[in-house]
Protein backbone atom coordinates (compact mmCIF):
# COMPACT_ATOMS: atom_id res chain seq x y z
CA UNK A 1 0.00 0.00 0.00
CA UNK A 2 1.69 3.42 -0.71
CA UNK A 3 1.10 5.73 2.25
CA UNK A 4 -0.64 8.72 0.08
CA UNK A 5 -2.75 9.31 3.48
CA UNK A 6 -0.49 11.22 6.44
CA UNK A 7 -1.56 13.25 8.96
CA UNK A 8 -0.89 16.90 8.32
CA UNK A 9 0.88 19.83 10.80
CA UNK A 10 0.29 23.16 10.74
CA UNK A 11 2.28 25.64 9.39
CA UNK A 12 4.24 27.57 11.92
CA UNK A 13 7.25 29.84 11.35
CA UNK A 14 9.70 27.24 11.94
CA UNK A 15 8.11 25.35 9.14
CA UNK A 16 8.68 27.90 6.83
CA UNK A 17 12.09 28.32 7.90
CA UNK A 18 12.60 24.39 7.03
CA UNK A 19 11.15 25.57 3.46
CA UNK A 20 13.53 28.44 3.13
CA UNK A 21 16.49 25.97 4.11
CA UNK A 22 15.63 23.77 1.78
CA UNK A 23 15.09 25.65 -1.15
CA UNK A 24 18.34 27.39 -0.38
CA UNK A 25 20.04 23.60 -0.38
CA UNK A 26 18.49 22.73 -3.81
CA UNK A 27 19.41 25.88 -5.56
CA UNK A 28 23.30 25.16 -4.43
CA UNK A 29 23.12 22.13 -5.58
CA UNK A 30 21.65 23.21 -8.71
CA UNK A 31 23.64 26.37 -9.62
CA UNK A 32 27.01 23.68 -8.92
CA UNK A 33 25.11 21.05 -11.64
CA UNK A 34 24.20 24.28 -14.19
CA UNK A 35 27.49 25.53 -14.31
CA UNK A 36 29.43 21.90 -14.65
CA UNK A 37 27.08 20.79 -17.04
CA UNK A 38 26.10 23.91 -18.96
CA UNK A 39 28.87 25.81 -18.20
CA UNK A 40 26.65 28.93 -16.72
CA UNK A 41 28.05 31.43 -14.36
CA UNK A 42 27.54 30.54 -11.17
CA UNK A 43 26.19 34.46 -10.05
CA UNK A 44 23.58 34.88 -12.59
CA UNK A 45 22.07 31.46 -12.02
CA UNK A 46 22.23 31.88 -7.93
CA UNK A 47 20.07 34.71 -8.86
CA UNK A 48 17.47 32.43 -11.52
CA UNK A 49 17.59 29.90 -8.83
CA UNK A 50 16.51 32.47 -6.01
CA UNK A 51 13.62 34.01 -8.31
CA UNK A 52 12.23 30.81 -8.89
CA UNK A 53 12.59 29.59 -5.08
CA UNK A 54 10.65 32.94 -4.35
CA UNK A 55 7.91 31.98 -6.62
CA UNK A 56 7.53 28.17 -5.21
CA UNK A 57 7.50 29.52 -1.47
CA UNK A 58 4.66 31.71 -2.57
CA UNK A 59 3.13 29.24 -3.91
CA UNK A 60 3.30 26.71 -1.21
CA UNK A 61 2.62 29.04 0.84
CA UNK A 62 -0.76 30.24 -0.75
CA UNK A 63 -1.76 26.82 -0.55
CA UNK A 64 -1.68 26.42 2.88
CA UNK A 65 -3.27 30.09 4.03
CA UNK A 66 -6.05 31.17 1.08
CA UNK A 67 -9.19 29.97 1.83
CA UNK A 68 -9.34 28.05 -2.04
CA UNK A 69 -8.95 24.53 -1.64
CA UNK A 70 -6.29 24.80 -4.92
CA UNK A 71 -2.85 22.64 -5.51
CA UNK A 72 0.43 25.22 -5.16
CA UNK A 73 1.21 23.70 -8.52
CA UNK A 74 -1.32 26.20 -9.87
CA UNK A 75 -0.46 29.09 -8.24
CA UNK A 76 2.90 28.44 -8.61
CA UNK A 77 1.92 28.74 -12.01
CA UNK A 78 0.21 31.48 -12.45
CA UNK A 79 3.02 33.76 -10.66
CA UNK A 80 5.59 32.55 -12.97
CA UNK A 81 3.49 32.94 -16.23
CA UNK A 82 2.29 36.57 -14.77
CA UNK A 83 5.99 37.51 -13.75
CA UNK A 84 7.17 36.70 -17.14
CA UNK A 85 4.38 38.26 -19.60
CA UNK A 86 5.78 40.29 -21.80
CA UNK A 87 5.06 43.90 -20.76
CA UNK A 88 5.19 42.86 -17.36
CA UNK A 89 7.69 45.52 -15.79
CA UNK A 90 9.25 42.51 -14.12
CA UNK A 91 9.69 39.71 -17.11
CA UNK A 92 13.15 41.37 -18.47
CA UNK A 93 14.51 41.16 -15.11
CA UNK A 94 13.01 37.35 -14.48
CA UNK A 95 14.02 36.21 -18.17
CA UNK A 96 17.48 37.81 -17.86
CA UNK A 97 18.23 35.85 -14.83
CA UNK A 98 15.72 32.35 -15.08
CA UNK A 99 17.34 31.96 -18.91
CA UNK A 100 20.82 31.37 -16.82
CA UNK A 101 19.57 28.37 -15.04
CA UNK A 102 19.04 25.13 -17.25
CA UNK A 103 15.57 23.08 -16.97
CA UNK A 104 18.11 19.83 -17.26
CA UNK A 105 20.08 21.58 -14.28
CA UNK A 106 17.07 21.39 -12.37
CA UNK A 107 15.74 17.96 -13.28
CA UNK A 108 18.87 16.15 -12.89
CA UNK A 109 19.18 17.22 -9.23
CA UNK A 110 15.12 16.97 -8.68
CA UNK A 111 15.10 13.67 -10.15
CA UNK A 112 18.25 12.49 -7.56
CA UNK A 113 15.72 12.90 -4.91
CA UNK A 114 13.13 10.84 -6.85
CA UNK A 115 15.64 8.16 -7.00
CA UNK A 116 16.51 8.03 -3.44
CA UNK A 117 13.07 8.70 -2.32
CA UNK A 118 11.51 6.13 -4.68
CA UNK A 119 13.75 3.45 -2.72
CA UNK A 120 11.44 2.90 -0.39
CA UNK A 121 8.81 1.31 -3.14
CA UNK A 122 11.45 -1.48 -3.81
CA UNK A 123 10.04 -4.01 -1.66
CA UNK A 124 5.82 -3.01 -2.51
CA UNK A 125 7.38 -3.24 -6.43
CA UNK A 126 8.96 -6.40 -6.64
CA UNK A 127 6.26 -8.01 -4.96
CA UNK A 128 3.81 -6.92 -7.52
CA UNK A 129 4.90 -9.16 -10.37
CA UNK A 130 5.56 -9.33 -13.65
CA UNK A 131 1.92 -8.74 -15.61
CA UNK A 132 1.51 -5.41 -13.60
CA UNK A 133 4.74 -4.48 -14.67
CA UNK A 134 3.72 -5.10 -18.46
CA UNK A 135 0.32 -3.11 -17.77
CA UNK A 136 2.32 -0.30 -16.63
CA UNK A 137 4.83 0.31 -19.35
CA UNK A 138 1.64 -0.04 -22.03
CA UNK A 139 -0.34 2.74 -19.89
CA UNK A 140 2.63 5.16 -19.62
CA UNK A 141 3.51 4.46 -23.71
CA UNK A 142 -0.17 4.88 -24.59
CA UNK A 143 -0.96 7.74 -22.70
CA UNK A 144 2.09 9.05 -24.06
CA UNK A 145 1.72 8.28 -27.95
CA UNK A 146 -2.16 9.01 -27.66
CA UNK A 147 -1.51 12.77 -26.63
CA UNK A 148 1.61 13.42 -29.07
CA UNK A 149 -0.64 11.81 -32.31
CA UNK A 150 -3.47 13.79 -30.74
CA UNK A 151 -1.63 17.00 -30.75
CA UNK A 152 0.33 16.14 -34.48
CA UNK A 153 -3.12 15.83 -36.08
CA UNK A 154 -4.08 19.07 -34.50
CA UNK A 155 -1.18 20.70 -35.54
CA UNK A 156 -1.13 19.34 -39.06
CA UNK A 157 -4.85 20.49 -39.18
CA UNK A 158 -4.87 24.24 -37.94
CA UNK A 159 -1.77 24.64 -40.48
CA UNK A 160 1.20 24.88 -37.72
CA UNK A 161 4.46 24.50 -39.87
CA UNK A 162 7.09 22.34 -38.22
CA UNK A 163 9.92 24.39 -37.39
CA UNK B 1 -13.60 22.64 -5.88
CA UNK B 2 -10.19 21.32 -5.71
CA UNK B 3 -8.80 18.45 -7.86
CA UNK B 4 -6.64 16.34 -5.89
CA UNK B 5 -8.83 15.27 -3.21
CA UNK B 6 -8.66 12.24 -1.25
CA UNK B 7 -10.72 11.40 1.64
CA UNK B 8 -8.92 11.30 4.80
CA UNK B 9 -10.97 8.72 6.83
CA UNK B 10 -12.53 11.38 9.29
CA UNK B 11 -16.35 11.11 9.78
CA UNK B 12 -17.47 14.56 8.64
CA UNK B 13 -16.20 13.81 5.15
CA UNK B 14 -13.44 16.47 5.08
CA UNK B 15 -11.09 15.82 1.87
CA UNK B 16 -7.45 16.62 2.55
CA UNK B 17 -4.68 17.38 -0.15
CA UNK B 18 -1.89 14.49 -0.64
CA UNK B 19 0.53 16.25 -1.96
CA UNK B 20 0.17 19.09 0.92
CA UNK B 21 -0.11 16.49 3.98
CA UNK B 22 2.85 14.20 2.72
CA UNK B 23 4.98 17.57 2.14
CA UNK B 24 3.70 19.01 5.56
CA UNK B 25 4.04 15.75 7.55
CA UNK B 26 7.84 15.62 6.01
CA UNK B 27 8.92 18.86 5.98
CA UNK B 28 7.54 20.72 8.46
CA UNK B 29 8.09 18.63 11.94
CA UNK B 30 11.57 16.90 10.84
CA UNK B 31 14.47 19.49 10.06
CA UNK B 32 15.33 17.62 6.77
CA UNK B 33 17.40 19.75 6.41
CA UNK B 34 19.60 18.61 9.05
CA UNK B 35 20.25 15.08 7.92
CA UNK B 36 23.22 17.16 5.84
CA UNK B 37 24.31 13.74 4.87
CA UNK B 38 21.40 12.77 2.03
CA UNK B 39 22.08 16.76 0.35
CA UNK B 40 25.41 15.31 0.15
CA UNK B 41 24.83 12.42 -1.33
CA UNK B 42 22.15 14.16 -3.93
CA UNK B 43 25.02 16.85 -4.71
CA UNK B 44 28.13 13.76 -5.70
CA UNK B 45 25.18 12.17 -7.64
CA UNK B 46 24.74 15.17 -9.07
CA UNK B 47 28.65 16.43 -10.20
CA UNK B 48 29.28 12.64 -11.23
CA UNK B 49 26.32 12.86 -13.43
CA UNK B 50 26.90 16.43 -14.75
CA UNK B 51 30.93 15.27 -15.55
CA UNK B 52 29.48 12.26 -17.31
CA UNK B 53 27.51 14.44 -19.45
CA UNK B 54 25.19 12.96 -22.28
CA UNK B 55 25.99 9.77 -23.88
CA UNK B 56 24.45 8.75 -27.23
CA UNK B 57 24.72 5.67 -28.32
CA UNK B 58 23.97 4.79 -32.05
CA UNK B 59 21.74 2.05 -32.71
CA UNK B 60 21.29 2.03 -36.38
CA UNK B 61 21.91 4.87 -39.16
CA UNK B 62 19.54 7.41 -37.97
CA UNK B 63 18.24 5.39 -34.58
CA UNK B 64 20.28 6.68 -31.50
CA UNK B 65 19.88 6.12 -27.55
CA UNK B 66 20.29 9.33 -25.51
CA UNK B 67 21.21 8.66 -22.41
CA UNK B 68 21.36 11.54 -20.04
CA UNK B 69 22.43 12.66 -16.52
CA UNK B 70 19.09 12.62 -15.12
CA UNK B 71 18.71 8.83 -15.81
CA UNK B 72 22.28 8.60 -13.61
CA UNK B 73 20.58 10.67 -10.86
CA UNK B 74 17.84 8.88 -11.18
CA UNK B 75 19.51 5.39 -10.90
CA UNK B 76 22.43 5.75 -8.79
CA UNK B 77 19.89 7.59 -6.10
CA UNK B 78 17.87 4.09 -6.34
CA UNK B 79 21.34 1.72 -6.25
CA UNK B 80 22.52 3.98 -3.07
CA UNK B 81 19.35 3.41 -0.98
CA UNK B 82 19.95 -0.59 -1.75
CA UNK B 83 23.14 -0.84 -1.78
CA UNK B 84 23.65 -2.09 1.63
CA UNK B 85 27.13 -0.49 2.56
CA UNK B 86 25.48 3.36 2.11
CA UNK B 87 24.48 3.39 5.24
CA UNK B 88 23.74 7.24 5.63
CA UNK B 89 20.77 6.49 2.75
CA UNK B 90 17.83 4.89 4.87
CA UNK B 91 14.05 4.38 4.56
CA UNK B 92 14.34 7.65 6.59
CA UNK B 93 16.34 9.69 4.19
CA UNK B 94 14.17 8.28 1.62
CA UNK B 95 10.98 9.55 2.99
CA UNK B 96 13.05 13.43 3.53
CA UNK B 97 13.84 12.83 0.17
CA UNK B 98 10.04 11.99 -1.08
CA UNK B 99 8.92 15.28 1.06
CA UNK B 100 11.37 17.19 -0.03
CA UNK B 101 10.63 16.36 -4.03
CA UNK B 102 7.21 17.47 -3.37
CA UNK B 103 8.48 21.13 -2.80
CA UNK B 104 11.32 20.89 -5.06
CA UNK B 105 8.71 20.30 -7.88
CA UNK B 106 7.51 23.76 -7.11
CA UNK B 107 10.91 24.96 -8.59
CA UNK B 108 10.20 22.86 -11.82
CA UNK B 109 6.77 23.76 -12.38
CA UNK B 110 8.42 27.57 -11.64
CA UNK B 111 10.80 27.09 -14.42
CA UNK B 112 8.29 25.91 -16.73
CA UNK B 113 5.74 28.74 -15.62
CA UNK B 114 8.30 31.65 -16.51
CA UNK B 115 8.74 29.74 -20.22
CA UNK B 116 5.00 29.74 -20.68
CA UNK B 117 4.61 32.86 -19.38
CA UNK B 118 7.54 34.17 -21.98
CA UNK B 119 5.61 32.16 -24.63
CA UNK B 120 1.88 33.06 -24.05
CA UNK B 121 0.87 34.65 -27.05
CA UNK B 122 2.21 30.94 -28.92
CA UNK B 123 0.14 28.80 -26.58
CA UNK B 124 -2.82 30.78 -27.55
CA UNK B 125 -2.16 30.26 -30.72
CA UNK B 126 -1.60 26.27 -30.22
CA UNK B 127 -4.81 26.43 -27.93
CA UNK B 128 -6.71 23.73 -29.87
CA UNK B 129 -3.71 21.19 -30.10
CA UNK B 130 -2.86 21.53 -25.95
CA UNK B 131 -6.52 21.32 -25.21
CA UNK B 132 -7.43 18.12 -27.46
CA UNK B 133 -4.41 16.26 -26.73
CA UNK B 134 -5.67 16.14 -23.38
CA UNK B 135 -8.16 13.50 -24.75
CA UNK B 136 -5.26 11.94 -26.14
CA UNK B 137 -4.44 10.31 -22.77
CA UNK B 138 -7.54 8.36 -22.86
CA UNK B 139 -6.06 5.93 -25.22
CA UNK B 140 -4.86 4.24 -21.79
CA UNK B 141 -8.00 2.58 -22.10
CA UNK B 142 -6.94 0.47 -25.38
CA UNK B 143 -4.82 -1.60 -22.75
CA UNK B 144 -7.49 -2.64 -20.71
CA UNK B 145 -8.22 -5.95 -23.17
CA UNK B 146 -4.49 -6.85 -22.39
CA UNK B 147 -5.19 -6.78 -18.86
CA UNK B 148 -7.99 -8.90 -18.74
CA UNK B 149 -5.76 -11.67 -20.96
CA UNK B 150 -3.47 -11.03 -18.29
CA UNK B 151 -5.89 -12.55 -16.13
CA UNK B 152 -7.21 -9.26 -14.26
CA UNK B 153 -10.67 -8.51 -13.16
CA UNK B 154 -11.96 -5.53 -12.16
CA UNK B 155 -8.07 -3.80 -11.15
CA UNK B 156 -8.08 -3.45 -14.42
CA UNK B 157 -10.57 -0.83 -14.38
CA UNK B 158 -8.03 1.08 -12.08
CA UNK B 159 -5.12 -0.24 -13.93
CA UNK B 160 -5.90 1.23 -17.66
CA UNK B 161 -8.29 4.31 -16.80
CA UNK B 162 -5.26 6.57 -17.21
CA UNK B 163 -1.34 6.77 -16.13
CA UNK B 164 -2.02 6.46 -12.90
CA UNK B 165 -0.32 8.99 -10.71
CA UNK B 166 -1.41 10.94 -7.05
CA UNK B 167 -4.21 12.66 -8.36
CA UNK B 168 -6.13 9.76 -10.39
CA UNK B 169 -5.13 7.24 -7.49
CA UNK B 170 -7.08 9.90 -5.27
CA UNK B 171 -9.82 9.82 -7.79
CA UNK B 172 -10.41 6.05 -8.26
CA UNK B 173 -10.01 5.74 -4.18
CA UNK B 174 -12.98 8.27 -3.75
CA UNK B 175 -15.29 6.10 -6.12
CA UNK B 176 -14.59 2.54 -5.28
CA UNK B 177 -13.58 2.70 -2.13
CA UNK B 178 -9.85 2.01 -0.58
CA UNK B 179 -10.01 -2.02 -0.53
CA UNK B 180 -11.54 -2.47 -4.05
CA UNK B 181 -10.30 -3.99 -6.34
CA UNK B 182 -9.94 -1.24 -8.22
CA UNK B 183 -8.04 0.63 -6.23
CA UNK B 184 -5.71 -2.32 -5.48
CA UNK B 185 -5.27 -1.79 -9.42
CA UNK B 186 -4.19 1.83 -9.26
CA UNK B 187 -2.39 0.95 -6.26
CA UNK B 188 -0.26 -1.16 -8.38
CA UNK B 189 0.29 1.11 -11.68
CA UNK B 190 1.43 3.71 -9.29
CA UNK B 191 4.23 2.02 -7.77
CA UNK B 192 5.53 0.63 -10.79
CA UNK B 193 5.13 3.82 -12.29
CA UNK B 194 7.06 5.67 -9.32
CA UNK B 195 10.00 2.96 -9.80
CA UNK B 196 10.32 2.78 -13.40
CA UNK B 197 7.89 5.69 -14.65
CA UNK B 198 10.48 7.76 -15.23
CA UNK B 199 13.18 6.22 -16.31
CA UNK B 200 11.08 4.09 -19.12
CA UNK B 201 9.23 7.22 -20.49
CA UNK B 202 13.02 8.75 -21.24
CA UNK B 203 13.99 5.82 -23.12
CA UNK B 204 10.47 6.05 -24.87
CA UNK B 205 10.41 9.31 -26.12
CA UNK B 206 14.43 9.39 -26.93
CA UNK B 207 13.26 6.26 -29.12
CA UNK B 208 9.99 8.41 -30.52
CA UNK B 209 12.24 10.80 -31.17
CA UNK B 210 14.31 9.33 -33.72
CA UNK B 211 11.72 6.91 -35.58
CA UNK B 212 8.33 9.06 -35.39
CA UNK B 213 8.08 11.59 -37.78
CA UNK B 214 5.89 14.08 -35.25
CA UNK B 215 6.00 17.88 -34.71
CA UNK B 216 8.08 18.81 -32.04
CA UNK B 217 5.27 20.95 -30.58
CA UNK B 218 3.51 17.52 -30.54
CA UNK B 219 6.28 15.83 -28.46
CA UNK B 220 6.56 18.81 -26.42
CA UNK B 221 2.76 18.56 -25.66
CA UNK B 222 3.16 14.64 -25.03
CA UNK B 223 5.33 14.97 -22.55
CA UNK B 224 3.26 16.44 -20.26
CA UNK B 225 1.73 13.28 -18.87
CA UNK B 226 0.35 15.06 -15.26
CA UNK B 227 3.51 13.42 -13.17
CA UNK B 228 6.42 16.50 -12.69
CA UNK B 229 8.83 13.88 -12.31
CA UNK B 230 8.05 11.89 -16.06
CA UNK B 231 7.37 15.05 -17.28
CA UNK B 232 10.44 16.33 -16.48
CA UNK B 233 12.03 12.52 -17.69
CA UNK B 234 10.15 13.49 -20.96
CA UNK B 235 11.73 16.76 -21.88
CA UNK B 236 15.27 15.67 -21.12
CA UNK B 237 15.12 14.35 -24.56
CA UNK B 238 12.71 16.24 -26.59
CA UNK B 239 14.84 19.66 -25.65
CA UNK B 240 17.78 18.12 -26.68
CA UNK B 241 16.49 16.77 -30.15
CA UNK B 242 15.31 20.23 -31.05
CA UNK B 243 18.12 22.52 -30.36
CA UNK B 244 17.13 26.47 -30.41
CA UNK B 245 13.40 25.49 -29.18
CA UNK B 246 14.15 24.99 -25.96
CA UNK B 247 11.62 28.28 -24.93
CA UNK B 248 8.44 26.41 -27.14
CA UNK B 249 9.36 23.24 -25.62
CA UNK B 250 9.17 23.79 -21.78
CA UNK B 251 6.33 26.31 -22.77
CA UNK B 252 4.52 23.50 -24.28
CA UNK B 253 5.34 20.45 -21.51
CA UNK B 254 4.62 22.79 -18.83
CA UNK B 255 1.53 24.31 -19.75
CA UNK B 256 0.27 20.78 -21.26
CA UNK B 257 1.50 19.36 -17.60
CA UNK B 258 -0.92 22.00 -15.87
CA UNK B 259 -3.57 20.93 -18.19
CA UNK B 260 -3.04 17.19 -17.10
CA UNK B 261 -3.75 18.50 -13.55
CA UNK B 262 -6.36 20.65 -13.59
CA UNK B 263 -8.27 19.18 -16.94
CA UNK B 264 -6.96 15.96 -17.26
CA UNK B 265 -8.55 15.12 -13.49
CA UNK B 266 -12.14 15.98 -14.58
CA UNK B 267 -11.51 14.11 -18.13
CA UNK B 268 -10.64 11.08 -16.19
CA UNK B 269 -13.87 11.68 -13.56
CA UNK B 270 -16.33 12.28 -16.73
CA UNK B 271 -15.30 10.57 -19.42
CA UNK B 272 -12.14 7.89 -18.50
CA UNK B 273 -13.80 5.94 -15.62
CA UNK B 274 -17.16 5.49 -17.11
CA UNK B 275 -15.68 4.45 -20.22
CA UNK B 276 -13.39 2.35 -19.20
CA UNK B 277 -16.07 0.51 -16.73
CA UNK B 278 -18.33 0.13 -20.39
CA UNK B 279 -15.53 -1.39 -21.93
CA UNK B 280 -14.81 -3.52 -18.79
CA UNK B 281 -18.59 -4.78 -18.56
CA UNK B 282 -18.74 -5.83 -22.57
CA UNK B 283 -15.39 -7.27 -23.05
CA UNK B 284 -14.88 -9.21 -19.45
CA UNK B 285 -17.24 -11.71 -20.63
CA UNK B 286 -15.87 -12.20 -23.59
CA UNK B 287 -12.08 -12.34 -23.22
CA UNK B 288 -12.04 -12.43 -19.10
CA UNK B 289 -9.38 -14.89 -17.88
CA UNK B 290 -9.48 -16.56 -14.35
CA UNK B 291 -8.22 -14.20 -11.58
CA UNK B 292 -4.76 -14.03 -10.67
CA UNK B 293 -5.49 -12.53 -7.88
CA UNK B 294 -5.50 -14.74 -4.68
CA UNK B 295 -9.26 -15.47 -3.89
CA UNK B 296 -9.17 -13.79 0.01
CA UNK B 297 -11.43 -11.23 0.36
CA UNK B 298 -9.92 -8.28 2.50
CA UNK B 299 -11.76 -5.79 4.26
Amino acid sequence: MPDLIDGSENVTVHGIFNWIILLVIFSIITVIGNYLGYHHPMEGSLVGMAILSIITLAGVWMERYLPLNVSSILYISVIGIILAFPGMPTSEFVLHYVSQVELLAIVTVFLAYVGIGMGKSWDEFKALGWRAIVITVLVIATTYYGAAIVAHIVLVLTGVPAV
Amino acid sequence: MGWILIPDGKPDGHVEHIYREKTDKRILKKNPWRDYRLHITVLILVVIAELIGTISIPITKDVAITIMPLIYTIILGLVFYLAKPIKWIQRKQARIAEGAMMLFIGVLIAKLAVSSGQSIGLIFDMGPALILQELGHLATILVLPIALLLGFKKEAVGMTNSIGREPNVAVVVDKYGFNSPESRGVFAIFIIGTVIGTIFISFLVTFSLSVLPLHPYAFAMASGVGSASMNAAAIGPTLAAFPGMETQIEAFAGFSNLLSFCVGIYIVIFVALPLTEKMYNWLEPKIGRESIMPKKEDD
